[in-house]
């Protein structure tokens, strides 16, 4: 752990830049078609839960990362390992962004550009502020995340000012009932852990923030803002693109912002998305990079983060390039590994071990 | 500075002292002044290596004594006249009052009764005498006595106060500081009549022995800066001191950044505003340049004219100043950027028209910005060190000759000329110069990032850029707060300014102490009820009034 703080403007729009990451750019193969807007909704309501239960841990002890609560509450050797088991997690779901990134970089803007040069120069930026500390991350996020809201709002205004938004794409609203609807929230794609349960990688940041008694309030916040952003630019993609091509297209709010053409003049905006994108990923991959690396540190017993920050982002960088072969194998493991294997065990039901463990641990030593 | 310790422990380096940075030695080891008066001056002769402009006058004190005496002084560094008129004509006319004639009496009488300067010292020490003869003082000596008189009467030619050569202003004052350290200390006091405008003076620089003056109102600047600034002050080990910068690079945080982490003025009003915000100042006698501290980004855009003209048109420079900053860095590298990776997102008919203009170009476009980014700065750099009359000439060979020969000999694009151009005038929208030069180095970097990158290349850019800025501190104070982090509260001052009753708090982070400018002003609003004869009713309308 550093000896570092953040305030509140800083952890909420931490939350606020690493919900968007990805989530907000790249599609879904969505069951709930038009209704997916619906299903992002439900998704963050589900998410809110799972804010709690972490929450909860949190209050438990309110002054160790995850990998140290871990141990407390395993004992020492079962923690340790399971401490391990999510430092690795971490910077694989890191590496997963990494890629996705890399790829949307590629496609979009520039072909000719070896998809490891991105994704090497993107890691080394990150290792970079990293390195500065904490503190320099979150203050660049509140810089940063400024500048991608006024992105947002030029984006939005440009949009409806060219008038291709379309509302009767969105309607019939329910036409295939809920099913689908509910399917997308809480099973395949699972809009509950991507991007809401992910959340709980701050477990490993929630430490730094300057007032415990404000992780609450602006937990539940940013992820309400963000959900309410994601489901709007849903429905928007929608509105634009019409539900057919935004399930073909692989990055729904490229081409939704390729429809820009205001005055003949102020079009083909890609340049925004793509900011966009590189921010909100940045931050992302920043904090699961970073909170594999304060775990490391953690579970090792070394002195500082900056030491291992070049080795671990290599490995990331490496990592990220060879965990798939191409992009739609890469999402075909997203929906199904990744959700199966890795995610929903990391971030569903160990922590609710955890919380009933801890319950337990408490209760019966007061 | 993680990396710092790492380094030390790598290398184990000692500080090394240079030689040259040892204390002045006298050529002559005296300690004491002797009785002789005589011996004195020859001492003091040998001393200063009879020096030419050495002026020794020597004397009789009155009639009734057949005492010698001299003064000793710095031809040019004195007030000749005041010299004649208040110490020589004094002393060899008007002793009527001195009655004995035993040397310490004498002299004792002389100080007490006969000479009429407002500021006497006296000394026995030798090194003293001879500093103060440097510097500008002037010593009377008298035969028997072992103790000097110093008498203060500086004089000589010093530049007379004008206007500011850069940061100008149209409304406000014209005044600029000088070289002379009083003159500067004094106009910053005549802004601040309070007793808490605190001057604190360090000798620096072991051979030239500049004075520098330390000042800050006792009570809203932050104690704690001031003693880091006194230690850091102290550490500063030079034997010369020239200008600020020398300080400025001994005690500034971030060495090796490019961005300024010291504020630099050579208006008194600026300092004023500062000091009244908890900023500290520091005054280097022989520079009108003065370093103020603590200092934030925000700051180097904030001109003095903005406190003298209309809030919401100062406003609108300070926002037309910061997108100048943002072109100044980003407009060769973004035009980079699109034309050579991304010319899908021009809009078409102005793609046409930019590779139209570029068909004939034999330079990559790299090269070609490059080349004529450099041009500028040539043409920048050649103006600015020639004398005036030929700087105009320059001026005319690089604007209307090099410019509009090399697009129709078809070696540039005109579209590259307009944007280095534009880029140029952008630029001087900054007043302050260390931001420019700031800007002008990182330019080039952003640059090759865009060149071999794209867009990536600048974004990432612009990632490492804020990450940097934000890990810089300027004693103790984030460089880019107010934004990051964020105080709402002090934004009122940053990429706008609103009215001046609004703005009833300083800074948080500045001075940590007394946030509130007026004691009253708790809310915000313009001032209520006034004493004077008028009442608030006095300004409505007269009900007969059509």
């Amino acid at each position: 752990m550093e000896k570092a703080k953040i305030n509140s403007i800083q952890f909420f729009l931490l939350l606020f830049t690493f919900e968007l990451g990805t989530a907000v750019v790249v599609g879904h193969s969505v069951v709930a078609k038009k209704d997916s807007w619906i299903s992002l909704l439900l998704g963050m309501g589900g998410g809110l839960i799972l804010f709690f239960i972490y929450y909860a841990l949190f209050r438990y002890y309110p002054s160790l990362p995850l990998t140290a609560y871990a141990r407390k509450i395993f004992g020492t050797y079962i923690g340790w390992v399971v401490g391990l088991l999510y430092t690795i997690f971490f910077l694989y779901v890191s590496a997963r962004n990494v890629r996705e990134f890399s790829e949307v970089l590629v496609t979009a803007t520039m072909p000719d550009i070896p998809l490891f040069v991105v994704a090497i120069l993107f890691v080394l930026t990150i290792c970079y502020v990293l390195y500065l500390g904490i503190e320099v991350f979150a203050r660049t996020a509140e810089i940063l995340g400024v500048f991608l809201i006024f992105v947002g709002i030029i984006g939005n205004t440009l949009v409806y000012l060219t008038g291709s938004v379309d509302l009767n794409n969105l309607k019939p609203v329910l036409e295939f009932g809920w099913k689908p609807i509910l399917e997308t929230a809480f099973y395949s794609p699972m809009f509950l852990i991507f991007p809401f349960g992910e959340v709980f990688v701050f477990a490993m940041l929630f430490p730094y923030l300057n007032r415990a008694d404000a992780v609450k309030k602006i937990g539940v916040a940013s992820l309400i803002v963000s959900g309410l952003i994601l489901s709007y630019t849903a429905a928007l993609n929608i509105a634009v693109l019409g539900v057919s091509a935004v399930q073909r297209s692989p990055f729904p709010l490229l081409s939704t912002v390729g429809k820009i053409n205001f005055l003949e003049f102020i079009q083909r905006l890609d340049a925004l998305v793509v900011i966009t994108l590189l921010i909100t990923v940045f931050f992302k991959a920043g904090i699961y990079l970073y909170s594999a690396v304060i775990g490391i540190v953690d579970l090792f017993r070394l002195k500082n983060h900056q030491q291992i920050i070049l080795p671990v982002g290599l490995i990331l960088a490496f990592l990220s390039v060879v965990i798939a072969e191409d992009f739609a194998e890469h999402t075909e493991e997203g929906a199904t590994v990744h959700i199966v294997y890795f995610a929903t065990p990391f971030l569903i039901i160990l922590p609710v071990i955890m919380l009933i463990i801890a319950f337990i641990r408490h209760r019966f030593t007061k | 500075m993680k990396m710092k310790k790492a380094w030390n422990k790598l290398g184990k380096k000692e500080k090394k002292h240079l030689a040259y940075t040892e204390d002045m030695e006298l050529k002559s080891d005296y300690k004491k002044l002797e009785t002789n008066l005589e011996e004195n001056l020859k001492n003091i002769q040998d001393t200063l290596g009879h020096s030419a402009d050495l002026v020794v006058r020597i004397f009789k004190i009155g009639s009734m004594s057949g005492r010698n005496a001299a003064a000793i002084f710095i031809n040019g560094l004195v007030d000749k006249e005041h010299v004649g008129n208040f110490i020589i004509d004094k002393i060899m006319n008007d002793n009527s009052k001195l009655k004995s004639s035993t040397a310490g009496t004498l002299f004792t009488g002389i100080k007490e009764q006969i000479i009429t300067v407002a500021e006497v010292e006296e000394t026995q020490e030798w090194k003293k005498t001879i500093q103060a003869v440097v510097s500008g003082k002037t010593i009377l000596l008298l035969d028997g006595w072992d103790q000097a008189m110093i008498c203060p009467l500086i004089g000589g030619a010093s530049r007379a106060i004008s206007e500011p050569s850069s940061e100008q202003t149209i409304r406000g004052p014209q005044e600029s500081f000088v070289e002379s350290l009083q003159t500067n200390v004094s106009l910053v006091r005549r802004r601040i009549k309070s007793a808490n405008l605190w001057v604190e003076s360090v000798t620096i620089g072991d051979i030239t022995e500049t004075e520098v003056a330390v000042m800050h109102l006792e009570g809203i600047a932050n104690e704690k800066v001031l003693i880091e600034l006194k230690e850091r002050l102290q550490k500063v080990e030079v034997d010369e001191l020239i200008g600020t910068n020398t300080i400025e690079e001994w005690i500034r945080d971030g060495p090796r950044s490019v961005w300024p982490t010291i504020y630099n003025t050579q208006r008194p009003d600026v300092v004023m505003g500062e000091l009244m915000e908890g900023r500290i100042a520091v005054l280097v006698d022989g520079t009108p340049n003065t370093l103020i501290l603590p200092a934030t980004f925000i700051e180097f855009f904030q001109t003095a004219e903005d406190y003298y003209m209309h809030w919401s048109i100062a406003s609108f420079l300070r926002i037309l100043r910061l997108v100048g900053i943002a072109s100044t860095l980003l407009f060769p590298s973004l035009y980079i950027a699109f034309l050579s990776f991304h010319p899908d997102l021009i809009p078409t008919p102005l793609l046409i028209s930019l590779t139209a203009q570029r068909q004939e170009v034999p330079f990559p476009l790299f090269i070609e910005v490059l080349l004529l980014e450099l041009t500028f700065e040539f043409l920048r750099e050649a103006g600015l060190r020639m004398p005036k009359q030929v700087g105009q000439a320059v001026s005319i060979v690089g604007a209307l000759i090099l410019g509009e020969a090399a697009v129709s000999a078809g070696i540039v694009a005109s579209a590259s000329v307009i944007i280095v151009a534009a880029t140029a005038i952008a630029s001087f929208t900054i007043s302050n110069h260390s931001m420019i030069d700031a800007v002008r180095i990182l330019r080039f970097i952003i640059i090759i990032l865009a060149s071999s990158l794209g867009l990536y290349g600048i974004g990432l850019g612009f990632i490492v850029l804020i990450a940097h800025m934000n890990s810089l501190r300027s004693f103790g104070v984030p460089y880019l707060s107010p934004f990051a982090p964020l105080i709402f509260r002090d934004l009122k001052d940053t990429f706008i300014r609103v009215s001046k009753p609004s703005m009833s708090t300083r800074p948080r982070l500045i001075s940590q102490k007394k946030v509130s400018k007026a004691g009253n002003t708790d809310k915000l609003g313009p001032p209520s009820g006034r004493k004077g004869g008028m009442k608030e009713n006095d300004f409505q309308r007269d009900p007969n009034e059509n």
